[in-house]
């Protein structure tokens, strides 16, 4: 089910001295089971951006596609839109309200008036899905830790079984142990089938993760391509607010000390092996 | 979001009014309701008009601005003046079926009317031209006295000043929890009453929660910075009276003064043997 935004503009307060053009002009098309992460500085759009594409904002003109079909015209159901499109907010865990972890996960398949053993069976399969154990299921979400409170959150959005799934910052706040956890589970929902749309501050997760990057900066897009190439030019990120990997820049610094080594690499093995190669050729 | 809320009715600018010592100004909205309702006649309407009119012009706050605040109570108002025009004994005006309207409760109706307008737009301009923080200011200021018999006038306060600058804080905290239950299927929208009352669980239940942690949080940053209460806390904005407030009490003085010689000198609008 593909994502598609067509010359898409977000003005915030239109009409008064407050006004702000939170996004302007952007066009982008997202195939099925596509992985892409969502780059850009803190005020670059990213939010803005995200809440189109399940129909929580209006764009002030443009049009948002899901499935082929622009979901703010006549006879489309947002209430749908959303069913296929799940979007897990940043800090999700505060959203969570009900009095056992079974039932705050099952807030969302209730609402699509699921019948009570879909539900249970939707629900068991994201508990899954996010590797909690069964016995927290009867215990008040307001007992858990915040890495587990996470996991909850994020299944509540997995249990509507969306075709699409969008996650703003999902491992913000979290210590290393939790990060390393809630993105293995995005890599496995991914790997279930799903199309993912990862916001992320994070250069490292996004470089390992994601097969295509979109880079905004101040409501542009502007990149749009496979990790090589958008991390590689170092000078554009830098530009927008933000850096490549670190691995890249040790790659851009050993060249400019003369070392003939690819800089368009994205994980510490490739680094390894490439430094290896040039060494070895120098020995 | 951007932009943000407006809070309260504050209406900047730079006018007499606006400069004016909080302290003042809350004192002589006191003293303005204990003129006008001691007016019983059209006359003292008369000067407590003139005098309201006056400080509006003063205050450069634009009269549609001032108007505005009349419509909350213009129903309450319709009320009182058709229940007095009905039910005060006197001589019949018109008859509605067992309905007597009479010519007193005309004039009473019409004089509580005027009486609720005056007051409306006088002490509106109270929270127009004062500043929440200058207001609980000068509030605190005021209520001192009072902490001899136990009146917590500094926590009145402080407590004003926190709800004030977190009402925004709230309403963006309460827009995001909604987006995030929408995206889970949530309906705030449709269904009946007590539908629509159960759809608010998911939104309160979190507001709530972070509220509370806020409210944790805050006392924590409050103690790390040494605050323990009012006692020996000194003020960065010192209240000071001028001559603007010499001079604005003076002119409510006089105008307690023409109040009370119509008094004397008309007696009230309805009286025995009015009609």
């Amino acid at each position: 089910m593909p994502i598609e935004v067509r010359n898409l503009t977000h003005v915030y307060m239109r009409g008064t001295p407050s006004e702000v053009t939170a996004l302007s002009d952007i066009s982008f098309r997202i195939e099925d089971g596509e992985f892409v992460g969502l780059i850009g500085a803190t005020g670059s759009g990213k939010s803005t951006l995200i809440q189109h594409l399940n129909g929580l904002l209006k764009p002030t003109s443009g049009t948002v596609l899901v499935d082929d079909m622009d979901i703010w015209a006549k006879g489309s159901s947002l209430k749908e839109v959303r069913r296929k499109v799940g979007l897990v907010f940043q800090f999700p865990e505060q959203q969570v309200f009900e009095e056992t972890v079974f039932d705050d996960i099952a807030f969302g398949p209730e609402n699509l008036g699921l019948s009570e053993d879909e539900v249970k069976r939707r629900v068991e399969r994201a508990r899954q899905m996010v590797g909690l154990s069964e016995e927290i299921m009867s215990r008040s979400p307001f007992e858990l830790s915040g890495g587990q409170l996470r996991r909850v959150a994020i299944a509540g959005i997995v249990a509507m079984e969306p075709k699409v799934l969008i996650l703003d910052e999902p491992a913000a706040g979290l210590d290393p142990r939790g990060r390393n956890e809630i993105l293995g589970n995005v890599k496995r929902l991914h790997e279930s089938g799903l199309t993912v749309i990862l916001v992320s501050h994070n250069m490292e997760d996004v470089a390992r993760l994601c097969q295509r990057i979109l880079v905004l900066d101040k409501g542009r897009l502007v990149a749009d391509g496979s990790p090589r190439e958008v991390f590689t030019r170092g000078d554009l990120l830098r530009s927008v607010g933000l850096r490549p990997p670190d691995v890249v820049s040790l790659m851009e610094r050993l060249r400019q000390k003369g070392w003939k080594v690819r800089t368009d690499v994205l994980t510490v093995e490739e680094a390894y092996e490439e430094i290896v190669r040039e060494l070895n050729g120098k020995g | 979001m951007p932009g943000g809320v407006i809070i309260g009715q504050y209406y900047p600018a730079r006018s007499f009014v606006h400069s004016m010592d909080p302290r003042a100004k809350i004192l002589i909205s006191i003293m303005f309701m204990i003129i006008l309702f001691s007016g019983n006649n059209f006359y003292a309407f008369l000067v407590v008009g003139i005098y309201a009119a006056a400080s509006i012009i003063l205050s450069k706050v634009p009269w549609t601005v001032v108007l505005r605040g009349l419509r909350p109570i213009a129903f309450i108002m319709l009320f009182t003046l058709v229940l007095h025009l009905f039910l005060t004994p006197g001589p019949v005006l018109f008859q509605l079926g067992p309905l007597k309207a009479t010519w007193s409760g005309l004039v009473q109706g019409v004089f509580i009317g005027v009486r609720l307008i005056i007051l409306i737009l006088f002490t509106s301009l109270l929270t127009l031209t004062t500043s929440p923080i200058e207001l609980t200011d000068g509030l605190e200021d005021i209520l001192k006295p009072f902490s001899r018999l136990g009146v917590p006038a500094h926590e009145i306060a402080m407590m004003m000043t926190i709800a004030l600058r977190f009402i925004p804080t709230l309403l963006e905290e309460a827009e995001r929890i909604m987006k995030a239950q929408m995206a889970r299927g949530a309906d705030f929208e449709s269904g009946n009453m007590i539908q629509r009352a159960r759809g608010l669980v998911p939104l309160l239940v979190p507001l709530f929660v972070s509220a509370f942690r806020r409210a944790d949080d805050l006392a924590m940053a409050m103690e790390a910075r040494c605050y323990r209460g009012g006692e020996g806390r000194t003020r960065m904005r010192q209240l000071r009276f001028g001559a603007k407030d010499f001079l604005a009490f003076a002119v409510t003085l006089v105008m307690l003064v023409l109040v009370i010689y119509t008094r004397v000198r008309f007696g009230p609008v309805i009286s025995p043997g009015t009609f």
